[in-house]
Protein backbone atom coordinates (compact mmCIF):
# COMPACT_ATOMS: atom_id res chain seq x y z
CA UNK A 1 0.00 0.00 0.00
CA UNK A 2 1.40 3.41 -1.09
CA UNK A 3 1.83 5.86 1.53
CA UNK A 4 -0.92 8.31 0.18
CA UNK A 5 -3.08 5.43 0.46
CA UNK A 6 -1.94 4.70 3.77
CA UNK A 7 -2.87 8.41 4.96
CA UNK A 8 -5.92 8.33 3.52
CA UNK A 9 -7.37 5.16 4.98
CA UNK A 10 -6.07 6.45 8.58
CA UNK A 11 -8.10 9.73 8.47
CA UNK A 12 -11.02 7.64 7.03
CA UNK A 13 -10.66 5.64 10.24
CA UNK A 14 -10.49 8.51 12.55
CA UNK A 15 -12.93 10.58 10.93
CA UNK A 16 -15.36 7.38 11.10
CA UNK A 17 -14.28 7.70 15.04
CA UNK A 18 -14.98 10.58 15.21
CA UNK A 19 -18.59 9.91 13.81
CA UNK A 20 -19.47 7.62 16.37
CA UNK A 21 -18.62 10.39 18.99
CA UNK A 22 -20.45 12.66 17.62
CA UNK A 23 -23.44 10.20 17.07
CA UNK A 24 -23.17 9.28 20.92
CA UNK A 25 -23.15 13.19 21.74
CA UNK A 26 -25.89 14.13 20.09
CA UNK A 27 -28.32 11.10 21.26
CA UNK A 28 -27.34 12.13 24.73
CA UNK A 29 -27.77 16.29 24.09
CA UNK A 30 -31.68 14.71 22.56
CA UNK A 31 -32.79 12.63 25.45
CA UNK A 32 -30.86 14.36 28.62
CA UNK A 33 -30.36 18.29 27.69
CA UNK A 34 -32.20 18.77 24.73
CA UNK A 35 -35.75 16.76 25.35
CA UNK A 36 -37.34 20.10 25.63
CA UNK A 37 -35.66 22.35 23.72
CA UNK A 38 -36.30 23.95 19.75
CA UNK A 39 -36.84 21.73 17.25
CA UNK A 40 -34.26 24.00 14.99
CA UNK A 41 -31.63 23.31 18.01
CA UNK A 42 -32.88 19.79 17.94
CA UNK A 43 -32.62 19.42 13.97
CA UNK A 44 -29.26 20.73 14.52
CA UNK A 45 -28.16 18.32 16.81
CA UNK A 46 -29.31 15.43 15.59
CA UNK A 47 -27.24 16.37 12.30
CA UNK A 48 -24.22 16.71 13.58
CA UNK A 49 -22.85 12.68 12.99
CA UNK A 50 -23.16 14.18 9.20
CA UNK A 51 -20.37 16.31 9.35
CA UNK A 52 -17.39 13.35 10.17
CA UNK A 53 -19.76 11.28 7.38
CA UNK A 54 -19.22 14.32 5.07
CA UNK A 55 -15.42 14.13 5.54
CA UNK A 56 -15.10 10.27 5.06
CA UNK A 57 -16.97 10.29 1.81
CA UNK A 58 -14.74 12.81 0.68
CA UNK A 59 -11.65 10.81 1.75
CA UNK A 60 -13.13 7.66 -0.22
CA UNK A 61 -13.51 9.63 -3.09
CA UNK A 62 -10.36 10.76 -2.94
CA UNK A 63 -9.24 7.42 -2.52
CA UNK A 64 -10.77 6.17 -5.30
CA UNK A 65 -10.10 8.77 -7.91
CA UNK A 66 -6.32 8.05 -6.35
CA UNK A 67 -6.48 4.40 -7.78
CA UNK A 68 -5.21 3.40 -10.71
CA UNK A 69 -7.29 1.82 -13.83
CA UNK A 70 -7.30 -1.28 -12.36
CA UNK A 71 -8.24 -0.23 -9.14
CA UNK A 72 -10.92 2.26 -10.25
CA UNK A 73 -12.64 -0.67 -12.25
CA UNK A 74 -12.67 -2.70 -9.15
CA UNK A 75 -14.32 0.04 -7.46
CA UNK A 76 -16.87 0.47 -9.81
CA UNK A 77 -17.82 -3.07 -9.72
CA UNK A 78 -17.96 -3.06 -6.39
CA UNK A 79 -20.13 -0.16 -5.91
CA UNK A 80 -22.49 -1.44 -8.38
CA UNK A 81 -23.00 -4.63 -6.93
CA UNK A 82 -23.38 -2.86 -3.10
CA UNK A 83 -25.83 -0.67 -5.11
CA UNK A 84 -28.04 -3.28 -6.03
CA UNK A 85 -27.87 -5.61 -3.27
CA UNK A 86 -28.74 -2.34 -0.77
CA UNK A 87 -31.76 -1.92 -3.53
CA UNK A 88 -33.17 -4.93 -3.25
CA UNK A 89 -32.31 -5.28 0.03
CA UNK A 90 -35.08 -2.11 1.08
CA UNK A 91 -37.41 -2.94 -1.59
CA UNK A 92 -37.59 -6.66 -0.44
CA UNK A 93 -38.02 -5.09 3.83
CA UNK A 94 -40.28 -2.50 2.54
CA UNK A 95 -42.64 -5.01 0.51
CA UNK A 96 -42.66 -7.32 3.66
CA UNK A 97 -43.04 -4.46 6.01
CA UNK A 98 -46.36 -3.37 4.17
CA UNK A 99 -47.45 -7.08 3.95
CA UNK A 100 -47.09 -7.14 7.61
CA UNK A 101 -44.95 -10.04 7.36
CA UNK A 102 -42.12 -8.32 9.44
CA UNK A 103 -42.25 -5.95 11.83
CA UNK A 104 -39.66 -3.63 12.12
CA UNK A 105 -39.37 0.67 13.20
CA UNK A 106 -38.52 2.43 9.92
CA UNK A 107 -36.28 4.57 11.83
CA UNK A 108 -34.07 1.76 12.08
CA UNK A 109 -33.87 0.50 9.10
CA UNK A 110 -33.07 3.88 7.77
CA UNK A 111 -30.04 4.15 9.59
CA UNK A 112 -28.99 0.75 8.59
CA UNK A 113 -29.07 1.46 5.12
CA UNK A 114 -25.71 3.59 4.91
CA UNK A 115 -23.08 1.42 6.85
CA UNK A 116 -25.31 -2.10 5.05
CA UNK A 117 -24.34 -0.53 1.72
CA UNK A 118 -20.43 0.16 3.16
CA UNK A 119 -20.20 -3.32 4.27
CA UNK A 120 -21.36 -5.29 1.10
CA UNK A 121 -18.59 -2.40 -0.82
CA UNK A 122 -16.19 -4.63 1.36
CA UNK A 123 -17.13 -7.47 0.04
CA UNK A 124 -17.46 -6.78 -3.17
CA UNK A 125 -14.67 -5.27 -3.68
CA UNK A 126 -12.75 -7.89 -2.11
CA UNK A 127 -14.63 -10.70 -4.43
CA UNK A 128 -13.95 -8.22 -7.36
CA UNK A 129 -10.08 -7.89 -6.53
CA UNK A 130 -9.99 -11.77 -6.80
CA UNK A 131 -10.83 -12.12 -10.42
CA UNK A 132 -8.15 -9.92 -11.71
CA UNK A 133 -5.16 -12.13 -9.44
CA UNK B 1 -4.69 -10.45 -24.62
CA UNK B 2 -1.65 -11.83 -23.94
CA UNK B 3 1.46 -10.33 -23.61
CA UNK B 4 5.08 -10.52 -23.12
CA UNK B 5 5.73 -8.34 -20.02
CA UNK B 6 6.98 -10.49 -17.44
CA UNK B 7 9.64 -11.81 -20.13
CA UNK B 8 10.39 -8.35 -20.64
CA UNK B 9 10.54 -7.11 -16.74
CA UNK B 10 12.98 -10.22 -15.90
CA UNK B 11 14.70 -9.67 -18.60
CA UNK B 12 15.90 -6.23 -17.37
CA UNK B 13 15.92 -7.31 -13.53
CA UNK B 14 12.46 -5.63 -12.10
CA UNK B 15 10.35 -6.64 -10.20
CA UNK B 16 6.52 -6.25 -10.44
CA UNK B 17 6.56 -3.33 -7.64
CA UNK B 18 9.13 -1.54 -9.21
CA UNK B 19 7.53 -1.61 -12.68
CA UNK B 20 4.41 -0.32 -11.25
CA UNK B 21 6.38 1.91 -9.65
CA UNK B 22 8.12 3.27 -13.25
CA UNK B 23 4.30 3.26 -15.02
CA UNK B 24 2.59 4.77 -11.64
CA UNK B 25 0.13 2.22 -11.31
CA UNK B 26 -0.01 -0.48 -8.69
CA UNK B 27 1.32 -4.01 -8.22
CA UNK B 28 -1.58 -5.75 -8.29
CA UNK B 29 -2.55 -4.39 -12.37
CA UNK B 30 1.43 -5.24 -13.26
CA UNK B 31 0.13 -9.10 -11.55
CA UNK B 32 -3.08 -8.86 -13.64
CA UNK B 33 -1.87 -7.54 -17.02
CA UNK B 34 0.86 -10.34 -17.06
CA UNK B 35 -1.46 -12.86 -15.88
CA UNK B 36 -3.76 -12.10 -18.87
CA UNK B 37 -6.63 -10.91 -16.66
CA UNK B 38 -6.73 -7.36 -17.35
CA UNK B 39 -6.00 -5.47 -20.98
CA UNK B 40 -4.45 -2.02 -20.15
CA UNK B 41 -6.16 1.20 -21.29
CA UNK B 42 -4.08 3.03 -24.78
CA UNK B 43 -2.38 5.18 -22.20
CA UNK B 44 -0.73 2.52 -20.06
CA UNK B 45 -0.16 0.63 -23.21
CA UNK B 46 1.73 3.01 -24.38
CA UNK B 47 3.84 3.92 -21.40
CA UNK B 48 5.09 -0.08 -20.96
CA UNK B 49 5.79 0.22 -24.84
CA UNK B 50 8.13 3.32 -23.58
CA UNK B 51 9.81 1.83 -20.65
CA UNK B 52 10.53 -1.49 -22.78
CA UNK B 53 11.99 0.37 -26.03
CA UNK B 54 9.38 -1.40 -28.27
CA UNK B 55 6.51 -0.90 -30.52
CA UNK B 56 3.18 -1.81 -28.89
CA UNK B 57 2.69 -5.24 -31.00
CA UNK B 58 6.00 -6.53 -29.62
CA UNK B 59 4.70 -6.40 -25.99
CA UNK B 60 1.16 -7.35 -26.93
CA UNK B 61 -1.19 -9.84 -28.99
CA UNK B 62 -4.52 -11.40 -29.58
CA UNK B 63 -4.93 -14.51 -27.80
CA UNK B 64 -5.10 -16.60 -30.84
CA UNK B 65 -2.08 -15.53 -32.11
CA UNK B 66 0.24 -17.22 -29.55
Amino acid sequence: MNPRTSRLLTRCFLTALAYVATTWLAVWLLRHALSDAAPLLRALVALLPVIPIALVIRTLVRMVLAGDELQQRIDLQAIAIAAVAVSLGTLTLSWLLTAAVVTFPARQAMVWVFPFLWIVYGFARAWAARRYR
Amino acid sequence: MNSRMRELRESRGWSQGELATRLGVSRQTINAIETGKYDPSLPLAFGMAAEFTLPIEAIFFPEATR
